[in-house]
């Protein structure tokens, strides 16, 4: 420990076992303990306490006092907990303080047993110490584990939790160790504490009452989450008959924990468990659909199961899909997804039975599917076709354009139509199934639907944001036309069909329709930009023109997503009319050096920033023309601008446009030790000559000295490179005694101490080197390494903060702004 | 049996994030969804596996509701929305909604610049969680969906603060969000109508204060601020860039003016100029009196405040600088207050360390920052004390009160006194406790014009005031239940009637023949029963109104007679009392 933190702690502990002062915030003995953790890891605890007897002193003052705040007394107790999770630090502590602390003499029987955080730094206590053998002798002398059991039915959520983990922890303990794998699954020879926590789980699953079932369910499903020892197997042959006697029941008790404990176990165990698999089954076909639908999905992601289950849990899944396809289908049309099944009644009545549990299940069904849809192991052969018109059908309900005839159909029209949760779950899921393919009839259904969506006065923001995604999605993944690179006539039909639509989208009075708008185009751009038949169809709409607009809506985040919109456009020449095609390029860097210069919000003028720096990189025309005042120019606006990613992103400009004049970086791995390069001393000359006239140096070297950190790392590491590439430019001494170098290195020291009003003035190459030479990059580096807290973030800071807060509190009530 | 249940996963028991779970008829709703900044891990959030664990985060909560703007109360949205990946629907109102995301960016280029954080929430999940926002005014019902229905009532604190009433059919939930019931120089004070809920969760930050005079703290403020300039001193006040500190240039703005000062006013830049912006968009949300002279002055437009650029801080003179942010963590307050720092003419008034006394700063890179500067602590927040939380109870008239965002024991003192004053009970759970209220759900019932015609028709006229007993047949039809009268019930539902009758055995000593039993009942019930219609009809058999009684022989013992007893429900009293009475025997005949 820190001898200054070791001078402060006397004091710290005379101030918390003072019932008189209060303590600053909660946050301060949560970090105080994070850093007593992280002392006790990296050293002897014993040793710790040895040093410091404050420590165990204020422990037994604690135990004395009467009237201490609970937040105290829970500090206490997982303090103890953290100093004897070490074995002879806990056999120092043994003799008094532990029992003292954990036993019914202690807290557990007093009054401030009453507060749940007492008994949570009960538990958490126990469950730091319950480390070593040692630890469990003590929990099964001081009668820790019933009390642990009691309190799995804490009124406190995270007591509750915290009391059935730290029951899996006790039980781990206790039967890991040499003679693990040879334990068998009756009791007899299993230690002691682990019969009782065992026998107490045995008598939860046969109670009548749900939240005992519960606990044990959920205690088992920790268990076999989280410990791999070989007894888990001898547990759950001993415990599966008891488990499996819950489905007996009906309804079936506690069923979401029941599937969570089935597939916790099914994890872990190996495939060739048959009773386990009959169990799995059994619980499919006892649970309600609804219930049953996260254990499918659990099981058709297992990676071994067999053939069977997987048809039965699949079954499931499509049940109430099978259900919509059946009640909508007009006439008997073509095989629907459950052959030969007819619609399951129960699904059939959950679906009928009221609005929400209706939802519920579509909802449910639909995020399950799309969850499995990408999967590996999804089953095969997957039913793309069905589940299209499955997902067509439901949004057609829900937009009211199908109109059903039959009964139960016409009943679900009434259910979803309208219904927003629906709208979004199934166009989730059919973009989802853009990954297959369809027969082409179902595809111009989809692309039909979507763009009902689109169009539509009635469909929601949320609903339309994810409308543009499917539609992206389904556009990416539409087949090429074989030997032709261009799109196939259907989505060229589409486009044409799209592309007024969305120009309609991009004046909505909605700001998040509009920005849903430009994002869509700016990556259907992104994809299609080369494509002829989007160009055309593009530049033949008013999309362009509308998007230049919106670079001057009121809402900054449209702006931000117009600049990159309309960025991206240029980079593909789709801004231009083909009249004059450089005025109106030229006025679109004009446009968005304005934006940089002058927007009040970030956003748009970081997305500028993007923007140049991704057309200085793929060499835009424009910007190639005369880089060298652009980025003289871009540099000069960002150098201003307050915010500082704005400025982080002027220095990633800079270094696309140093590596440009002088060759890649060496390696872009952070962890390669390789130096760059040197650059040939000709090369090197003319591109210092061109740095200093856009004057990229007075840009890096005032970011040097930034206040925030990020840019001033970004500014080092460019620099460290330039460096690098400069080592041959002439020898330090030539250029270190000109009368320039001299005055700006003074300029530079004031700059580093806060003043930064003063310019730096032109520079010539050579002091440019000397500079590099002269300045401690290296070590400004390890400085700016460290957080800009982390002074306040110390230990030593942390101690004094609390001490320094003594007596003040009081006066200054906590000001929640 | 119907309940509310109630989990604070965040303020429950203190004053950190506030996150509260509330299930009422089978709804389940998010209130606020705050973030803790003392910490820089995962214990800065809510711990929502607590949520998670019970299914689908968006099967399972119906909606997430956002009280206010400040970040220990939606500074979690888009770590829940966008990572842990809640796609439903999030309602707070219109100021909450534009100035939320700036406060959110703010906080995130705080996290990443100076902590450096990585696996922080980024600027396109703060955008793509604002998307999912659904904006509500005040006083307006919204739907969330058939059954779940919303309202927002004016709450004060800063602009676009909230009150949510949360109702599904009768029952109901008031959330007040943090809340003021004095108005202020900019905000006006919280109201509530009578909602009467079954639960009202409110706030308890100052439970055990009654504040003293807020012209007191104004004049104190006033008086430091103006003697430090008054002796060539500079003011540095570290404010929060949105809420408090428009109070305080409001207050600044006119005492400069009618003291006639020359010292400047300075409001640094960037996050302020957008909060002045905001404050004139959302002119409706302030109080009345900023809201009448609007039209001649904005009350916003400052005439002494400047924005503040860098340069000025090394300027010569006195002058006061509202910086961000608050905390003196970050920043431009920060850099103002190392450079002022030495001078003892200076006043600051900060946070933290200082505040606690420290006069040596151990600043980055290991530099030492002597304190020199007076320091004072002036609190201005906005919160209901003790009597405003009284005074909003009364309000609302809630039929239980439950206790957040508060400290245990001021929380124990204001839960006596509310269950005192308004014989409620008062709950305090702590962070995961859950409270569980029984309701008593009242079910609408239409009445069929028939059934109340007939009622009128018996000459009763209804009296608003008193209950009356109504026969009818109850249907239950597409989620509506309806009172009508059996006829038509019978009608509608194309049924045939049936006729129940309840039928008991009554064995009597009696040796003589039946007939002449029968005729023993007839004359007993006669003179028992003065008021009824006793017959003996010619089968024999007797009749008390619809009871109809039978003599019969026991078929194994000649000495006892049966009587068979029969009624409708109609005379069930009757019919039990007559089976009662026949049961004692009859007299002996003289």
């Amino acid at each position: 420990m820190d001898p200054e933190c070791s001078r402060l702690l006397p004091a710290l502990c005379a101030v918390l076992a003072d019932p008189r002062q209060p303590v600053a915030d909660d946050t301060c003995l949560e970090k105080l303990l994070d850093w007593f953790t992280a002392v006790t890891e990296a050293g002897s605890s014993l040793l710790l306490l040895q040093e410091n007897p404050c420590l165990v002193e204020l422990l037994f003052h604690v135990l004395k006092s009467q009237d201490l705040s609970s937040r105290i007394l829970s500090f206490s107790l997982r303090l103890a907990g953290i100093f004897a999770a070490q074995e002879n630090c806990f056999q120092y502590l043994q003799g008094e303080l532990l029992p003292m602390l954990f036993g019914e003499v202690g807290p557990l029987g007093g009054a401030a047993w009453t507060a749940p955080a007492v008994r949570s730094g009960w538990i958490q206590g126990l469950r730091t110490l319950a480390q070593h053998p040692s630890a469990l002798h003590f929990l099964a002398a001081c009668g820790a584990v019933d009390t642990i059991f009691s309190l799995q039915g804490d009124p406190s959520l995270f007591v509750a939790s915290a009391a059935g983990q730290l029951l899996v922890h006790i039980l781990d303990l206790a039967m890991r160790g040499p003679a693990e794998g040879r334990r068998s699954p009756q009791a007899c020879d299993w230690p002691a504490c682990a019969q009782k926590i065992v026998g107490h789980i045995e008598d939860s699953l046969c109670s009548t009452a749900i939240p005992q079932v519960t606990q044990a369910l959920s205690v088992l499903t920790t268990a076999f989450g989280h410990c791999h020892g070989l007894w888990t197997q001898g547990l759950w042959v001993r415990l599966s008959p008891l488990v499996a006697r819950l489905l007996e029941k009906d309804p079936v008790p506690a069923s979401h924990s029941l599937v969570d404990l089935l597939l916790s176990v099914a994890r872990s165990a190996p495939s060739s468990d048959r009773g386990l698999w009959e169990t799995l089954a059994q619980t499919l076909s006892h649970l309600s659909p609804t219930q049953a639908g996260p254990l499918a999905l659990g099981i058709l992601k297992l990676q071994d199961c067999p053939q069977a289950l997987r048809t039965q849990a699949f079954g499931i899944l499509l049940q109430p899909l099978a259900c919509v396809l059946e009640a909508a289908a007009q006439a008997p049309g073509p095989p629907g997804l459950l052959e030969g099944a007819a619609g399951d009644s129960m699904t059939v009545d959950t679906l009928l039975s009221s609005k929400s549990a209706c939802v519920g299940l579509l909802c449910c069904a639909l995020a399950h599917l799309g969850l499995l849809q990408p999967l590996p192991q999804r089953p095969s052969p997957w039913p793309q076709a069905p589940l299209l018109g499955a997902a067509v059908t439901i949004l057609r309900l829900c937009s009211g354009s199908a109109a059903p005839t039959s009964d139960v159909g016409g009943r679900l029209c009434a259910i979803l139509v309208g219904c927003g949760r629906v709208q979004r779950a199934a166009l989730d899921f059919l973009g989802a199934l853009s990954q297959g393919t369809g027969p082409q009839e179902l595809v111009t259904q989809v692309f039909s639907v979507l763009l009902e969506y689109l169009v539509s006065p009635e469909s929601s923001s949320m609903v339309l944001k994810k409308a543009f995604q499917a539609t992206l999605r389904w556009l990416l993944s539409s087949p090429k036309t074989p030997g032709c690179c261009d799109l196939d006539p259907h989505t060229q039909l589409f486009l044409t069909e799209l592309l007024p639509v969305l120009q309609k989208r991009l004046c909505s009075p909605c700001w998040e329709v509009r920005d849903s708008g430009l994002e869509f185009l700016t990556q259907m751009t992104r994809h299609w930009g080369g494509q002829a038949g989007f160009r055309q169809a593009l530049l033949a709409s008013e999309v362009p023109e509308l998007t230049k607009q919106l670079l001057r809506d009121p809402e900054s985040y449209v702006r931000a997503s117009a600049v990159t919109a309309t960025g991206q456009l240029s980079s593909w020449g789709l801004c231009a009319s083909p009249e004059c095609p450089g005025a109106q390029q030229e006025s679109l860097l004009v446009e968005l050096l304005h934006i940089l210069s002058t927007d009040s919000e970030g956003f748009p003028r970081r997305a500028v920033m993007q923007v140049f720096t991704e057309w200085l990189r793929d060499g835009h025309a424009d910007v190639a023309e005369d880089a060298e005042r652009f980025v003289a120019g871009v540099l000069q606006a960002a150098s201003r601008d307050l915010d500082w990613e704005v400025r982080a992103q002027g220095l990633e400009l800079a270094l696309v446009f140093l590596e440009q004049l002088l060759g890649q970086r060496g390696s872009h791995c952070p962890y390669a030790v390789a130096l760059p390069e040197t650059a040939p001393p000709g090369v090197l000359a003319q591109a210092l000559q061109v740095l200093c006239r856009v004057q990229l140096f007075e840009f890096a070297f005032r970011a040097l000295f930034d206040c925030d950190r990020p840019v001033a790392q970004k500014s080092c590491d460019l620099l460290l490179f330039l460096r690098a590439k400069a080592a041959p430019c002439g020898s330090p001494q030539e250029a270190g005694d000109s009368p320039n170098v001299a005055s700006v290195e003074a300029t530079l020291q004031r700059w580093q101490a806060g003043e930064q009003g003063q310019p730096l003035g032109y520079l010539e190459p050579g002091a440019v080197v000397a500079l590099l030479r002269s300045v401690d990059l290296e070590g400004l580096r390890d400085t700016l390494a460290e957080s800009s807290d982390h002074v306040e973030k110390s230990p030593q800071s942390l101690l004094q903060d609390m001490l320094a807060a003594v007596g003040v509190l009081g006066e200054n009530e906590a000001d929640c702004y | 049996m119907p309940e509310i249940r109630v989990t604070p996963l965040g303020a429950g028991q203190d004053v950190g994030r506030s996150c509260i779970l509330v299930s009422i008829a089978g709804k389940n709703v998010m209130l606020d969804c705050g973030m803790h900044m003392g910490f820089s891990d995962d214990r800065r959030f809510p711990d929502f596996s607590y949520i998670t664990r019970s299914g689908r985060l968006t099967d399972f909560l119906d909606c997430v509701i956002i009280s206010h703007f400040h970040l220990d109360h939606c500074g979690a949205l888009p770590y829940f929305s966008e990572m842990v990946g809640y796609d439903g629907p999030i309602y707070m109102t219109q100021p909450t909604q534009a100035i939320c995301p700036i406060l959110l960016e703010d906080y995130r280029k705080i996290a990443v610049d100076k902590k450096g954080e990585a696996n922080f929430f980024t600027s396109q999940m703060i955008k793509d969680c604002m998307k999912k926002v659904v904006a509500v005014h005040l006083h307006q019902t919204v739907q969330v969906d058939d059954e779940l229905e919303i309202k927002a009532y004016y709450a004060g604190h800063v602009l676009g603060a909230a009150m949510f009433q949360i109702k599904v059919g009768s029952e109901s939930v008031v959330y007040t969000g943090d809340y003021n019931m004095t108005p202020d120089r900019h905000l006006g004070a919280a109201w509530i109508d009578k909602c009467r809920p079954n639960l009202l969760i409110t706030e308890s930050t100052y439970a055990t204060t009654i504040r003293d005079s807020k012209r007191c703290r104004e004049r104190d403020f006033l008086k430091k601020v103006h003697e430090t300039v008054e002796r060539g001193g500079k003011v540095l006040i570290p404010v929060f860039a949105l809420g408090r500190a428009q109070e305080l240039c409001i207050l600044l703005e006119t005492f400069w003016e009618r003291m006639d000062l020359k010292a400047p006013i300075y409001f640094s830049t960037g996050l302020t100029e957008k909060a002045n912006h905001y404050y004139k968009l959302f002119i409706p949300w302030t109080n009345q009196k900023i809201r009448k002279t609007f039209v001649q002055r904005n009350m916003f437009e400052f005439k002494h405040i400047k924005a503040f650029d860098r340069a000025f801080a090394d300027s010569p003179g006195p002058m006061v600088v509202f910086a961000t942010p608050g905390m003196l963590h970050a920043g431009q307050s920060l850099q103002i207050f190392r450079k002022w720092a030495g001078n003892e003419k200076n006043m600051g008034t900060v946070g933290h360390k200082i505040l606690s006394g420290q006069r040596k700063l151990e600043m980055e890179g290991r530099q030492v920052l002597e304190v020199k500067m007076q320091v004072e602590y002036m609190s201005f927040s906005a919160h209901a004390d003790a009597k405003g939380i009284m005074q909003l109870v009364g309000q609302a008239e809630p039929e239980n009160v439950l206790l957040v965002h508060g400290e245990a024991k001021k929380m124990e003192f204001l839960k006596q006194k509310i269950e005192q004053e308004f014989r409620v009970s008062c709950y305090m759970p702590a962070n995961g406790e859950t409270v569980t209220l029984p309701t008593s759900p009242s079910i609408p019932v239409g009445i069929s014009l028939g059934l109340l015609k007939r009622e009128m028709a018996q000459g009763l006229l209804p009296d608003a005031k008193k209950p009356r007993l109504l026969h009818g047949t109850l249907i239950m039809k597409d989620s509506n239940f309806r009172l009508v009268s059996s006829e038509q019930a019978l009608k509608e539902l194309g049924l045939a009637e049936h006729q129940l009758r309840f039928t008991c055995r009554v064995h009597l000593h009696d040796t003589r023949k039946e007939q002449e039993t029968a005729v023993r009942v007839y004359s007993h019930l006669k003179s028992v029963l003065k008021d009824h219609c006793v017959q003996h009809l010619p089968d024999g058999s007797v009749t008390v109104e619809s009871i109809l009684i039978q003599a019969a022989a026991h078929s194994e013992d000649p000495g006892t007679k049966v009587l068979l007893v029969s009624w409708t429900y109609q005379d069930e009293e009757l019919g039990s009392y007559l089976t009662s009475l026949l049961k004692k025997g009859l007299p002996q005949a003289s």
